[in-house]
Order: structure tokens, then C-alpha cells, then sequence
């Protein structure tokens, strides 16, 4: 479908910023679904290089991983599903490596103690692009979600990140946090960051923080000290960012794979 | 154990006394080019702004509705009253106002604060400023404070209002910047020459009386190079059964290296529609305050937009929201970064409480040309129930690679263990709460002047303890 | 002398986990007792609990104080009858002074209206004689103070409400030297003007030295252990907990 729209805002703002929605041509989705009911699932390791919607349950008392992880240089669209049974937990990790990405993540906590995180890094270059929506619905009982989304954009790269965690009534006990760090590596890099949290419950804590911009003098200053060139500091800091998320992979295949497609060595280089 | 503590609503007496209207006064209801004309026609207005109101009209019946935000769907402005002709001319001897409108303004203070710590007055009721003072030292510097039509139709002012009046808040900007430019009537003028500081503020009182009726105020606040005021607004009306509309629109323009300090309170009565929309243009080096209280009102969309377009000009924007029953408060603000080396600040806070909706909205932009800028964004959301709700909607756009951009949020209630501590002290848990409550809403009530840090605080000790002790 | 706090069978917890199980025991007016145990044996959860505290349930069990039933009130309550704890971790609360709470909280503990002028006065003599920055009596309550400034306007409140109970939790863990001077000369000084009774919790042989301890009472897994005079808390401290929480 020509103009479908995607990685819709829950809560629409000011129309002129381009948040509220994005447009997408899309074909055909590939469609996958998951039910994780033991503990054999530990870990699911999926590329997405074609338009794909993936459902993914977590049954009571399973806790699974989820590694998503985006190199195609192509348009994607992605849909990712989440539904969450009584005490049932999801770490999901996303790497963007490239391309011009449309993503979607929509959780739903349905379950009492269910929990959610979220490790997403990206590295986006020249004519790359990156839309995320992420919503956090929080239903069940002291369920918790904890998103941390890092990244660096270079050249003209465009990026926005919207994340919303929603505390339905109901949801008392729960806690929510979001955490978004942009490291910006040209001046033609455009961010947009959205973090919203929606609440409709009294007992809840949600939290959210982000930060845009050059890394922090202080600590330019400091590695300088130690000898090392402002540009290698700026690699190094991209690399950090990325390693944050690549740290939670289990598989070795998986991560040498990453560091093939990153140009990296190993992660020791 | 928890207790849940009932806590009624505010006892608005105080601000809910009126006084009857003449029938006779008022034009029709509904908005069409003849009406449009006869404001016009009323106000002498010069060609120029016959035909900026005619055009207005145009743009408004052609916008579309805004689509996010509180809903409106209770407010019909074809049958809200737009315009009401004053029982009085302007009057700058507080003895020749007409005595109900002098009584109104007597029980809310206003002469009074005059005498006491401002270097001028402004009071608004229903569309046309009734009565407008200044200090003769403060005249005497070369500060103007006037009606906005009288200044209009002074030839030492009229291009001046020809050339700011709507120029930064478009009629093009939104439906109902384009019913103000339509349908607006009274408000202030102020300008302040070069290097000129005043260290008194002003104030203007904006009432609205009349049932069912819409007030459309435009005040234009122009502040020359090293030039310093602190303008103070505030707001009320007494609770009719029909829903009123407040539309004004506020013009601020902040020369080279001078300080606009704009504090509002606002406690419009809990059936009005207040959509208000202001702006700030700031220059090289100027910085533009906003301290904003919003307590009253059914809905509310309000966010004071600064527009940083000098390099070093700064803005900071300190608010509280206090959404009680019934209440659907949108507030927030929105800067723009469009010179290098600019900076903005934001400390917000809302509570929502009986079932009231807050909403926290920003909008922090840092376009290209924005090298070196700095933007810091703080809110706080306190729930005080379960029947309650509070959004927070910021969006941050960055365009250039030197800035430095933070962003903090907090949702939460207020922790046992706080209450708790206060308690172990001898404190009620109602006490408690109160307090916690007072020294969350601090950030606005100390950026206040005293009188007015002190109704605040009454405001929030009723909302907090209504009928209870 | 008069029985002040007698607590009888006290079991509480936090939900489903029962903490303290039937704890008992009679601290008279005037004395001094000290509570000891390793971490997590249930001493800052019997403290809280004889204040009050909304996070623990009493589950069976009562405490009487001056010979009334308290089990029951609020904490507001127990403060209004001379009950005070000094918080182990203090919470910080943005917006109000320490200066306007202390007012507040003497208020309603004499029911009387201070004058301003005469409470700035008497606070500015209890920080200078605690040797505290009077600069923190208009800074937000606890907000940004150190360990040490939270546990001296902790003490400094001690002087202020003059309780005729004080239960004071680990109020010199974690300070400096001369820190837990100032928190010894506090609690002097309380005994001095107030004449009041203590439970002390704490890991500091220090704090005690300059103190008459009458009773020492030993906690371990929410019970109590094993009780002696005064002396017993000096040799617990000197040889450790595991050969007397061993010997029952």
C-alpha cells in the first residue's frame, strides 16, 4: 500500500515538528510468530532485511531475549509485537547498522510483575535514516519497563526516536524508564526525540532522560589528557554506545557476524 | 495503612461574585463579516485593521480544527458573545469607573496591589479596558502603557502598532489565532525605551463578567535595547453556566540585551475555554522570563513560545499546572533556537488531582544557524489520586551538531516514606501532603513576587484541603 | 521508675514476609537502652514500627506507651505524645526549608503558634550549639545536606521537638569523627535539658562511651536474642556478635 502510515505517535503534537506519524510504501509484510512457553527459547537471534512483522509472546513465568538486528542498506519496515503473560520478561536488543529504517516496537505488559527492557543502538551515516516508535503499554501489576536507546549519527543521517511509556489504571506498582543518548558527529545530522509517558494510575514512577549533542568537554578534555586525538575519542564513543547493546548478545556467531558488517576486528580491537 | 484523604474542590467564592449585564449591550451572537464590521464600526477602527479583521475572518472560517490537544467540543463559539460594549471609556481616575465594575475589581485587589508595589495598572473588563494607570515617574522616563486602541489611533504610535501588531502570532497561525485577529478588543501596550529599567513591574487585571462571552485582549509588550520590565497578567471570572472563551494573544518583542519578565496567574472560573496563544521574539543578547501559573479554566491549551533570534538570547520558562475535577489543562512551551550561542531553560510542574488532566507539551527546536546553543528541559508530574491522569508529550529537533541538549521528566505520587517522615513529626497526614505539595509548586512560587507567591500558595492550600480541617 | 514504652509480642512485616516475630520488652522513663544486631536481624524495622511507620504491618502483638495502646495510630499521633525517630536514611524534601518544617512540626507537636523571630532565634542557638551551619536552616529539608548534615538536622530536630522517647537508628553510622561529636553532644544534650528516655541502635562503641546504658538488648532474625545491662553492648562490640547470638 502506497502512503501506509506508520509509527503513529499514541498522543499527536504540534503537527509542524513531523513527529506524529511517517509514511511508508509497503508491498507485503513477512509475518512471524513466536510463542515462548520454556525456557529453551533463551534466545532468538532475527535479521530483518525485508518488510517484517513480527508477534512475539512470552508465556508466564518464561523470561526470553530478543536480538533484532537491521544491516540491509534497503528500505525496511518493521513491526515488532509484544505481549507479556503474568511474571513473563523480554530483553530486547536492536542494532541499526544502516539503511533507511522504518521501526516499530509495541509492548504490551498484560501480565502482574511482567517486565520489559530494551537495549537499541544505532550508527547511521550518509543518506541513512532511522524512524523508531517504541510503546511501552503498561497493564499488570507492578510490571516495569526499562528502555535504553544510544546511538551516533554521522553525515546527513536523520533520526527520530519516539518512545511512550503508557501506565493504563490499573497498573499500579509499575515503574518505567527511558533513557536516550545522541551523539551528533556532523552538523548535518538532524535528531528528533520524543520521550513521552502517559499515565492514568497513581502508583507508578516513570522517568525519562535524554541528552543530544558533542560528547561533554570535561571528558574530551580528560582522554585528551591521556593522549589520545578528539577523533579517536568520537570512534571511541560511537563504539562504546554500540557496545552497551552487542554486550547483551549471547551467541559468539551472532556478534562475530556484527563486528564483520561494523568493519571491527573484534570487540577487543 | 493507607488512608485516602477526600479532599473537595476549591471554594472559589472569592472569585465567583458577579454582577448583572444590560441585555442592551450586547451584539449578536455568532461571527459573520457584518459583526465583524460593527466591531469595526464601534471601535473607529483605522482601514487597515477594518481590513486585517476581515481577512482574519476568512483564514478562521477556512482553518481546521487543531487535532491534538483537550478536547473543545463543549465550547461554541457561534454562540459565544464576542464583543461587549463597556458601560464606560477608559478611565485613568480609578473615581470615575462605573461602581459595579470598580466594586469587582476592589474585591479582587487590584487598585489596591497598585498603590502598594506596581508602577502601573491595567484592568480589563469583559472586551474593553476600563481603567489604565501609570506611575507619573515611570511616565516621565519615556514608558508607554496604554490601551492598545487608544495607541492605535495616537499618531506617535500607530506605525508601530501597524508593524508589530500580529506580526510574530499570524492569523495564519492556528483557527483561533485567526478568530483573535478577527474579534480581538482591548488589551495593553507597553513600550519601554532604551536602557530604561523598571524595577516596579506592571500589571494588567483581566476580567471576564458577562455570561457565555469570549474575551479577546492583544497585548503588545515591545522592549527597546538594555531596556528591563517585569509585566504581571492576571486572570479570573466568575462560574456562569455557560462556557466562556478566552483567546487572547500576547506580542512580546525583546530588543538587544534587554529582559522581559512576563509572569502570569491564572484562575479563569472551571467552565472557560482558555486558548491563548504567546509569543516572544528576543534579540542579540535579550532573555525572556516566563513565570505561569495556570490553576483555573475547564480547558486550557497554552504554550508560551520563545523565539531565540539573536545570538547569546536566552529564555527560561518556569510553570506549574494544577488540574483539579473536571479539568483538562494543556500546558507547556515551545523555544526556538535561530542564533548561535543561544540557551533556554524549562522548569516545569504539574498536579493533577480529582480526576483533572494535565498535560506537560514542548517543543524545543534547535535549527542549523543554532551553533553552540544550549537547551536544558525539566518536568515533574505529581499524581495526587488514582482518578487523575497526566501526559507528558516533549519533542526535542535538533539541526546542528554543536549543541548541548538535556532532557529530564519524572512521573510519579508522592512516597510514603516522605509522608511518613513529616508525620513521625507531628505532622497530619493532610498537613503532610499539603506541604509536599506547597514545596513542589516552589520553583514558581519563589520566581513570584511576595503578594502574589502568596495567593498562589492559598490557591493550592484549597485545592489541597478543601472542606477538610 | 515508670514503665514508658512496653512492647509485648510484637510481630510485623512488610506483605507476606513477617520480619519481627513477638518481640518483647519494657524500656522505663529516663533510661537508656541500646538495641544491637547484625544487619537485616530487624532493629530498623522494630524502630520504624514503634513510630509507626505505613510500611510495615503489625500482624500481632502491641505497644503500649505511657500505658496506652498505640498499635494502632498514625504517626502523627505518636509524635503528638513525645515518640521520635531519628531516620536512619532521612528523606530529602524539595521546597520546603528546614527552617518552616521545624516550625511547622513544633507546632503541631506543643499545639502552640510560634512567632517567627522567636523560632529563628532558638534555631539559630540549637545549630550553633551542634556547631551547624545556620545557612542550612533556609535550604530545602535534607536536600543536597551530606550524610553528616542530614544526621546533625536530624539531631538538631531531636533538640528542637524534645520527645520524651527517642529512638535513634544508626543516627552516627557512616559519619566522621567529628560528626559523631556532634551527634554524642546531641544526644548529651537531650539528656541534659530533656531528660528523656533512648533506644539506641547502633555498630559504634564511640557514641555510647559518654552514655549510661541500662539494658542492651540483642536482635537476631526478628527476635530478641539475648538482654544484659549495660556492659553487654561494650563486649558485643569488643568480641562480636556470633558468640553471644550463638549461646541461645
Amino acid at each position: 500500500m502506497a502512503n501506509t502510515k506508520l509509527n503513529i505517535l499514541p498522543v499527536p503534537t504540534f503537527a509542524s515538528l513531523g513527529v506524529n506519524y511517517t509514511e511508508r510504501d509497503i508491498s507485503e509484510y513477512e509475518i512471524k510468530d513466536v510463542t515462548v512457553s520454556d525456557d529453551d527459547n533463551k534466545e532468538i537471534v532475527q535479521y530483518i532485511i525485508s518488510d517484517t512483522i513480527t508477534n512475539i509472546t512470552v508465556d508466564t513465568n518464561v523470561s526470553s531475549k530478543l536480538i533484532q538486528i537491521f544491516d540491509g542498506s534497503s528500505q525496511t519496515a518493521s513491526r515488532l509485537n509484544v505481549t507479556l503473560a503474568d511474571n513473563a520478561r523480554l530483553d530486547l536488543v536492536q542494532l541499526y547498522l544502516g539503511g533507511d529504517l522504518v521501526s516499530e516496537i509495541v509492548t504490551e505488559l498484560k501480565g502482574g510483575r511482567s517486565a520489559f527492557t530494551a537495549d537499541i543502538a544505532y550508527d547511521l551515516g550518509a543518506g541513512e535514516g532511522l524512524d523508531l516508535n517504541l510503546v511501552a503499554n503498561h497493564y499488570g501489576r507492578k510490571s516495569s519497563s526499562e528502555i535504553s536507546v544510544n546511538g551516533v549519527l554521522r553525515e546527513d543521517a536523520k533520526k527520530t526516536f519516539k518512545g511512550t511509556i503508557d501506565f493504563k489504571n490499573g497498573a499500579a506498582g509499575s515503574v518505567g524508564s527511558e533513557k536516550e543518548e545522541v551523539i551528533l558527529m556532523s552538523e548535518k545530522a538532524v535528531n528528533k526525540t520524543v520521550p513521552v509517558i502517559l499515565c492514568d494510575e497513581e502508583d507508578v514512577m516513570g522517568n525519562h532522560g535524554a541528552t543530544i549533542g558533542r560528547i561533554d568537554e570535561r571528558h574530551i578534555f580528560y582522554m585528551k589528557s591521556r593522549g589520545i586525538p578528539e577523533e579517536k575519542i568520537y570512534e571511541l564513543m560511537a563504539r562504546s554506545k554500540l557496545m552497551k547493546a552487542i554486550r547483551l548478545i549471547d551467541d559468539k556467531q551472532t556478534k562475530i557476524k556484527i563486528y564483520e558488517t561494523l568493519g571491527w576486528g573484534d570487540e577487543n580491537e | 495503612m493507607k488512608q485516602k484523604t477526600q479532599v473537595a474542590d476549591i471554594d472559589r467564592s472569592l472569585y465567583d461574585f458577579r454582577f448583572d449585564e444590560d441585555e442592551n449591550d450586547f451584539l449578536d451572537s455568532g461571527i459573520t463579516p457584518e459583526i465583524i464590521g460593527e466591531i469595526s464600526d464601534e471601535k473607529g477602527d483605522p482601514d487597515w485593521m477594518r481590513e486585517f479583521r476581515l481577512k482574519s475572518l476568512e483564514i478562521y472560517n477556512r482553518t481546521k480544527m487543531v487535532e491534538w490537544g483537550a478536547s473543545i467540543e463543549g465550547l461554541d463559539i457561534d454562540n459565544i458573545v464576542t464583543y461587549i460594549r463597556p458601560k464606560s471609556r477608559m478611565n485613568t481616575d480609578w473615581d470615575n469607573v462605573p461602581d459595579d465594575i470598580k466594586n469587582t475589581f476592589e474585591k479582587l485587589g487590584i487598585p489596591q496591589a497598585e498603590r502598594e508595589s506596581l508602577a502601573g495598572v491595567g484592568a480589563q473588563y469583559d472586551s474593553e479596558l476600563v481603567y489604565h494607570n501609570v506611575r507619573e515617574e515611570v511616565a516621565q522616563s519615556g514608558v508607554v502603557y496604554t490601551d492598545l486602541e487608544s495607541a492605535m489611533h495616537d499618531p506617535k504610535y500607530a506605525d508601530i502598532i501597524k508593524s508589530h501588531f500580529m506580526k510574530l502570532v499570524p492569523p495564519t497561525d492556528h483557527k483561533f489565532a485567526a478568530l483573535h485577529g478577527a474579534v480581538w478588543s482591548g488589551g495593553s501596550f507597553v513600550y519601554v525605551p532604551k536602557n530604561v529599567h523598571l524595577d516596579i513591574p506592571l500589571q494588567s487585571y483581566f476580567r471576564l463578567n458577562a455570561k457565555g462571552a469570549g474575551q479577546f485582549e492583544h497585548t503588545l509588550i515591545i522592549l527597546e535595547e538594555g531596556a528591563y520590565l517585569h509585566f504581571i497578567e492576571g486572570c479570573s471570572a466568575p462560574k456562569y453556566y455557560e462556557a466562556g472563551l478566552h483567546a487572547g494573544c500576547v506580542e512580546l518583542y525583546v530588543g538587544k540585551g534587554a529582559t522581559l519578565r512576563y509572569s502570569t496567574i491564572e484562575n479563569w472560573s472551571k467552565n472557560m475555554y482558555n486558548l491563548n496563544t504567546k509569543r516572544a521574539l528576543v534579540q542579540e543578547n535579550g532573555r525572556i522570563e516566563w513565570v505561569s501559573g495556570s490553576f483555573g479554566s475547564h480547558v486550557s491549551y497554552l504554550y508560551p513560545m520563545s523565539i531565540l533570534n539573536g545570538r547569546g538570547a536566552s529564555a527560561e520558562f518556569t510553570g506549574i499546572t494544577f488540574a483539579g475535577e473536571g479539568q483538562d489543562l494543556d500546558t507547556g512551551a515551545k523555544i526556538v533556537h535561530n542564533a548561535p550561542d543561544t540557551s533556554s531553560y524549562m522548569n516545569t510542574k504539574s498536579i493533577s488531582k480529582s480526576g483533572g488532566k494535565s498535560t506537560f507539551r514542548s517543543a524545543v527546536t534547535v535549527n542549523e544557524k543554532a551553533v553552540g546553543s544550549k537547551s536544558s528541559v525539566n518536568c515533574e508530574s505529581l499524581m495526587l489520586d488514582n482518578i487523575s491522569r497526566s501526559d507528558t508529550v516533549p519533542v526535542i529537533v535538533t539541526k546542528t551538531d554543536k549543541c548541548d541538549i538535556g532532557h529530564e521528566a519524572k512521573i510519579g505520587r508522592i512516597s510514603d516514606g516522605a509522608i511518613f517522615y513529616l508525620m513521625s513529626r507531628g505532622l497530619s497526614e493532610e498537613e503532610a501532603r499539603a506541604m509536599i505539595v506547597r514545596g513542589f509548586a516552589d520553583n514558581v512560587s519563589k520566581e513570584l513576587p511576595l503578594e502574589y507567591a502568596v495567593e498562589m500558595n492559598n490557591l493550592i492550600g484549597l485545592e489541597m484541603h478543601g472542606s477538610v480541617g | 521508675m515508670s514503665e514508658l514504652l512496653k512492647i509485648e509480642e510484637l510481630s510485623a512485616g512488610i506483605e507476606e514476609k513477617e520480619l519481627l516475630h513477638g518481640i518483647t520488652l519494657t524500656v522505663d522513663e529516663g533510661e537508656t537502652h541500646v538495641l544491637m544486631g547484625q544487619n537485616g536481624a530487624g532493629k530498623s524495622t522494630l524502630g520504624s514500627t514503634i513510630m509507626g511507620s505505613p510500611e510495615y504491618t503489625v500482624t500481632g502483638g502491641k505497644i503500649y506507651f505511657g500505658g496506652d495502646d498505640i498499635t494502632e495510630e498514625t504517626a502523627d499521633k505518636r509524635a503528638k505524645r513525645g515518640i521520635f525517630l531519628s531516620f536512619q536514611n532521612p528523606i530529602e524534601i524539595p521546597g520546603i526549608t528546614l527552617s518552616e518544617f521545624l516550625r511547622n512540626a513544633v507546632e503541631q507537636v506543643t499545639g502552640k503558634r510560634i512567632k517567627l523571630w522567636e523560632h529563628k532565634k532558638t534555631l539559630k542557638k540549637s545549630m550553633e550549639a551542634l556547631g551547624m551551619d545556620s545557612s542550612y536552616a533556609d535550604r530545602d529539608l535534607n536536600v543536597g545536606f551530606s550524610g553528616g548534615e542530614k544526621k546533625k538536622a536530624e539531631i538538631l530536630q531531636l533538640l528542637t521537638l524534645k520527645p520524651r522517647l527517642a529512638i535513634l537508628d544508626e543516627t552516627d553510622s557512616g559519619l566522621d569523627v567529628d560528626a559523631v561529636k556532634v551527634v554524642s553532644k546531641g544526644i548529651e544534650e537531650y539528656r541534659k535539658t530533656v531528660g528523656g528516655t533512648l533506644i539506641i541502635i547502633t555498630h559504634n562503641a564511640k557514641i555510647l562511651e559518654e552514655l549510661h546504658v541500662d539494658r542492651t538488648h540483642i536482635l537476631s532474625n526478628g527476635k530478641v536474642v539475648r538482654e544484659g545491662d549495660g556492659q553487654l553492648a561494650f563486649d558485643v562490640l569488643a568480641e562480636g556478635f556470633e558468640k553471644y547470638i550463638g549461646e541461645v
